[in-house]
């Protein structure tokens, strides 16, 4: 018996009010996967991404992350367990740099109490330092550290979506959760995302659940497709067999890709 | 290690420096009223800086200030009536020990007010607060024990000005401290946004609790400040117009911003204050007429007016648009005065006159108006004081055009 999948879904459901947003939903994610969730509009895969960490509970069935039922526990509770996400309508902290912004995903890990921060004792500096360098690396990765002390509202859509990964990455998760990673990019930033995308798979050993629009875009990166509709599960498989699932075309794709 | 020493004792040597300078100027004003002035508007520092913690870095709405300066200073007031006598402790002692105290009862006291309110999303900690501020003044108010509305004194009085400058130093201080570090970062997250500051691992409630309650624990402390400055208190000194005072300087200083909410406490405490006190030549009440409020009002409109245009259509440098908004400004004072005296020469208007000093507080909302339609987040914004600032200001060579091009 191999070890237990990372991410675990089982049957799992949330209804909002008349509404049941996601409908018996299972699923497994193996460390290291890249797998994509794709679906028509109100499908139910950011309300997914949404119980998955902690926004909301599921009204039943349950969430398992390495074997252990992380159905309903806060948001910053699972970010501390190792998933971390991006949002679909970006939501930088926008007031702050750049830079900040991953920092403040960094922070996660601190060490010093807020007694040395209020104090600003040399372990707090210390750790300010290394936790600034940690970010700055990590922009480096996601080509933004050319503008690490901009104000982060000021950057193009582009970038902003590049500094959500980045500041998802801070926080050191085994499992990062990207809602519509390349919305609203040109084609060229889609090339330079999914470079990134495989680096963070290859080279930081993370595994990737992705949303996404761009067929092209998912039937090239991920490995493994989940295609909701309404809620419910209409196909599961490798992008070779859900393109040609007639189910799929007819509920989403419109026509063979 | 040397360069935190180096700072950290030089930092200590400067805050004693201040608060020697402080001492000195206070001792020699020479009027006691003057002093209370300058001793309140230095406890207002700390009130305004610590308000600006909670609303300002952390972006909770508290409205209800007040009421943690209440109860550090009914502590203190309480304690020293009860215990003073009977220890054989220093004034100045004294006050530091009621000052923990003042401040451990008014943190217990956010505790409890923060807790529950800051738990739930939207703006429950403004209504909540508002209602704290009200509720405990009734009760003091109906308490015999504390003297009831006639309130209570107690002795000895300690009059240390030093310390106000110590503990608005202090305050400061924390709150530089924390966003100088890392630490400092998610309360400024959470107040950018709660649910992605949770997705990253940000305790938001914690966070929210936290500022409420340090801020909390440094109003008590002040009042506790004021309580032996005063050795006399009653629940008419924290009506709800200190809170709002307090609230109006952080909003007007830029929330966010130390240093704006630092220098906006002692510009708009001496706007209210002093008026109460200008007086003719002869010892009268200043008197205004209403042709002079009228044609105020009016030069206010017009210059707002003409100061957002030029704010929207004027992309000269810095220093021009400076000065036309100077000239906008001059200009409708000198306008105002001309066409007032006409007015005043005429019997148009009739001789209706009011107190100067009634207007304090319409002063204090319309400087309030015209910040918020010229530059609503604030006079200084999120800007702080810095020695680059400083430094860039007395160097010829701008490399500010630098910075942007990069
Ligand atoms: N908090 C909520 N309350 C009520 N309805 C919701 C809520 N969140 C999502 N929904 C509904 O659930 C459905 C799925 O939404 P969503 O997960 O955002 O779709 P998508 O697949 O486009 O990401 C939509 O019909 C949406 O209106
Ligand atoms: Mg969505």
């Amino acid at each position: 018996m191999s070890e237990s999948p990372l991410l675990k879904l089982d049957q799992a459901t949330i209804q909002f009010g008349g509404l049941i947003a996601v409908n018996n939903v299972s699923f497994e994610l193996n460390k290291g996967d890249l797998f994509g969730l794709i679906g028509p509009n109100g499908a139910g895969k950011t309300t997914c991404f949404n119980i998955i960490t902690g926004v909301y509970k599921p009204t039943s069935g349950k969430i398992f992350f390495r074997g252990r039922d992380i159905s309903g526990v806060p948001s910053n509770k699972i970010a501390q367990e190792g998933i971390c996400r991006t949002f679909q309508n970006i939501r930088l902290f926008q007031a702050l740099s750049v830079l900040e912004n991953v920092v403040v995903g960094g922070f996660l890990r601190h060490k010093t109490g807020l007694f040395s921060g209020l104090t600003l004792l040399p372990n707090a500096i210390k750790e300010t330092d290394h936790l600034r360098e940690e970010a700055m690396k990590l922009l480096e990765v996601v080509n933004l550290s050319h503008v690490a002390n901009h104000r982060s509202a000021d950057l193009p859509y582009g970038m902003q979506r590049r500094l959500e990964i980045a500041r998802a990455m801070a926080t050191q998760p085994d499992l990062l959760l990207l809602d519509e990673p390349a919305a609203g990019m040109n084609p060229q930033e889609k090339d330079e995302l999914k470079e990134v995308v495989y680096r963070i798979r290859d080279e930081f050993d993370k595994t990737v659940l992705l949303i996404e629009h761009d067929m092209k875009f998912v039937m090239g990166l991920c490995e493994r497709i989940f295609v909701l509709d309404r809620g419910l599960e209409i196909a599961h498989g490798p992008p070779e067999d859900i393109r040609s699932n007639p189910k799929v075309i007819e509920a989403y794709l419109g026509e063979p890709v | 290690m040397g360069k935190f020493w180096t700072v950290r004792i030089a930092s200590v040597v400067a805050a004693l420096a201040g608060c020697f300078i402080f001492q000195t100027v206070a001792t020699n004003l020479g009027n006691d009223y003057y002093l209370r002035l300058f001793l309140l508007a230095g406890l207002y520092v700390t009130l305004s800086v610590s308000l600006n913690l909670i609303n300002g870095i952390t972006g909770q709405f508290s409205i209800g200030h007040a009421a943690f300066y209440m109860i550090g200073a009914y502590t203190a007031g309480i304690l020293t009536r009860a215990y003073y006598e009977q220890q054989p402790l220093l004034p100045e002692l004294w006050l530091v020990i009621m000052m923990l105290a003042g401040g451990l009862f008014a943190a217990l006291a956010g505790l409890l007010v923060g807790l529950p309110s800051l738990r739930l999303k939207g703006d429950y900690l403004a209504i909540v607060t508002l209602g704290f501020g009200e509720i405990i003044r009734i009760v003091a108010t109906n308490q015999q024990s504390v003297g009831g509305s006639y309130g209570f004194s107690f002795g000895p009085k300690v009059v240390a000005p030093w310390m106000v400058c110590l503990l608005a130093i202090i305050t400061i201080a924390i709150c530089r401290n924390l966003l100088k570090s890392a630490h400092g970062l998610p309360f400024l997250a959470v107040r950018e946004d709660e649910i992605a500051a949770s997705a990253m691992g940000v305790n938001v409630t914690k966070t929210k609790v936290a500022a409420f309650v340090l801020g909390s624990a440094l109003a008590g402390a002040a009042g506790a400040i004021l309580a032996l400055n005063e050795g006399y208190l009653n629940p008419d000194i924290f009506k709800m117009d200190v809170s709002f005072l307090i609230l109006t300087m952080v909003v007007l200083g830029g929330t966010g911003s130390i240093t704006g909410s630092a220098l906006a406490a002692i510009f708009l405490f001496l706007t209210i204050e002093i008026p109460r006190n200008i007086q003719t030549a002869d010892g009268q009440k200043v008197q205004i007429t209403l042709a002079s409020l009228l044609m105020a009002g009016l030069a206010i409109a017009i210059a707002i007016s003409l100061l957002r245009k030029i704010k929207d259509h004027f992309h000269g440098p810095p220093n021009q648009r400076l000065i036309r908004n100077l000239g906008v400004i001059g200009g409708s004072i000198a306008g105002a005065i001309v066409l007032s005296m006409i007015l005043n020469a005429t019997t148009v208007m009739g001789d209706k006159t009011f107190e100067f000093d009634k207007l304090r507080m319409v002063i204090l909302s319309i400087m309030l108006l015209v910040v918020m339609l010229l530059r609503p987040q604030g006079v200084l914004a999120h800007h702080e004081f810095s020695w680059d600032f400083v430094k860039r200001l007395f160097r010829k060579d701008h490399d500010d055009k630098a910075e942007v091009a990069s």
